[in-house]
């Protein structure tokens, strides 16, 4: 049962409501950037480049961040 | 609607197990300011009866159990006091004496808006499974039983614990032989039989309330996850939801029985298999049938304009996803004269200097 990322509401502070399944969740300010921009239809490559930009983090360090949010994601059972 | 539509409502009580009146009328009064409202009570503490803006005028009932001759009895002295058109009956117990008696309700020219009796046996507790698998719906293994030994025997096939639910009313989770035989006589006694064995669903529920034009199709659903849910398993609050997968399930349901009329829809998430599974179909609108109305989707708006018309209403726009309803409970207030008008002589009028409204004439 997965929701469409585009689907799901979000708000500046990271509040974010899935219309699918009714629940509300908290992110991060760097997990609603990431979702943000998967939104956005950035693939994950590219919001990879984005956090090594803005975030001035090693590559190592950015994709095992990422990855494990993207897991974390598709637990929630939400697609990009 | 040219004149002022004149409809009776039951099920007015809004306490712990609020029944859908109230809401009903609530939302008859957002869309027909002018409406004529006949509460019909089987209980003088219904506390809708009391409300501002509730019913204008208000009749006791006899239970249904009583037989079809008190309650068509007891209607004609109603009517005769006091006419009304249309009738929206919503207790279970009340509508599966009513659709079996659809006849009689037409010859006393009141319109309804029923399912008839296969529609409505078809969805009964202990016929569930078969709808489902008709409808290729998942549903927790269920067993109908009629006395305590069939329980025992039932119980022995499902394990504990389950969930112990009256034909019409009321559920009990139960974990052990002995709280099953005392749910299974309560439940029994009071609700007769089956009373419907059903193996234990962990996961977030949810409720579609629903308008069937009779024909296969849905004129509105508005669709809930229960946010708050009371030790009984009431919903104290609800958050609407858009899911394609829970709409295409209600349409297969109400598709497959031809549904006419309100219904609502209980499903919940099994956790273990991350789908939804069938818990029941109720013949009736819910208790918060009012939250949609606030949204613009007002169902017994729709429901009564389909009564009044004969056709089936323009499909209604959906519930936006993301409005959540609270339950609040405030005190409303009777007077003893209420109480014992309602006790003794079994009708009252509610006093002008109570409302803002006229009273009836009883």
């Amino acid at each position: 049962m997965a929701t469409p990322l585009s689907d799901l509401l979000l708000n500046d502070r990271g509040f974010t409501f899935d219309p699918a399944s009714g629940e509300t969740f908290q992110l991060n300010t760097t997990g609603l950037r990431i979702v943000r921009m998967l939104q956005q239809g950035l693939d994950s490559d590219a919001v990879l480049g984005r956090m090594i930009e803005d975030f001035e983090v090693d590559e190592n360090t950015a994709r095992r961040d990422l990855d494990d949010f993207l897991s974390g994601l598709k637990q929630l059972g939400w697609a990009g | 609607m040219s004149t002022a539509p004149r409809i009776a409502v039951s099920g007015l009580h809004r306490g712990e197990n609020p029944q859908p009146g109230a809401g009903i009328i609530r939302s008859i009064r957002r869309a027909f300011a002018d409406a004529f409202i006949v509460g019909l009570t089987y209980d003088a503490f219904e506390s809708g009866i009391y409300v501002e803006g509730g019913p204008d005028a208000v009749y006791a009932m006899p239970y249904p159990t009583s037989g079809p001759e008190a309650y068509f009895e007891r209607l004609d002295t109603v009517l005769e006091k006091t006419p009304f058109d249309f009738f929206i009956p919503t207790l279970d117990a009340e509508i599966e004496l009513l659709v079996h008696l659809g006849q009689d309700i037409a010859a006393r020219g009141l319109i309804t808006c029923l399912p008839d009796k296969q529609m409505l046996q078809r969805r009964a507790k202990d016929r569930l499974v078969d709808l489902a698998n008709a409808c290729d719906v998942a549903v927790p293994d269920t067993v109908p039983v009629y006395d305590v030994a069939g329980a025992a025997r039932g119980a022995r096939e499902l394990g504990y614990p389950l969930m112990v639910k009256g034909q019409y009313y009321d559920a009990r989770k139960v974990g052990t032989e002995p709280e099953l035989v005392a749910a299974v006589n309560k439940l029994l006694a009071e609700w007769g039989a089956p009373a419907i064995l059903q193996r234990c669903v962990h996961g977030p529920e949810f409720n579609a309330l629903g308008l069937g034009d009779g024909r296969g199709g849905i004129i509105g659903l508005c669709c809930i996850r229960k946010t708050i849910v009371s030790d009984k398993g009431k919903g104290l609050g609800g958050i609407t939801i858009a899911d394609k997968r829970l709409d295409e399930l209600c349409s297969r349901l109400i598709r497959e029985l031809r549904w006419r009329g309100p219904f609502e829809i209980e499903v919940m998430i099994d956790e273990s298999r991350r789908k939804y599974v069938l818990i029941e179909i109720n013949p009736r609108f819910p208790a918060w049938v009012d939250f949609p109305s606030m949204l613009g989707a007002n169902f017994p708006a729709t429901l009564l304009t389909m009564m009044a018309t004969g056709l089936t209403p323009a499909p209604m726009t959906p519930c936006p996803a993301g409005h959540f309803y609270l339950r609040h409970q405030i005190e409303v207030h009777g007077h003893i004269e209420q109480l014992a008008a309602l006790s003794t002589s079994t009708d009252f009028d509610v006093p002008a200097e109570t409302t803002s409204r006229t009273s009836a004439q009883v």
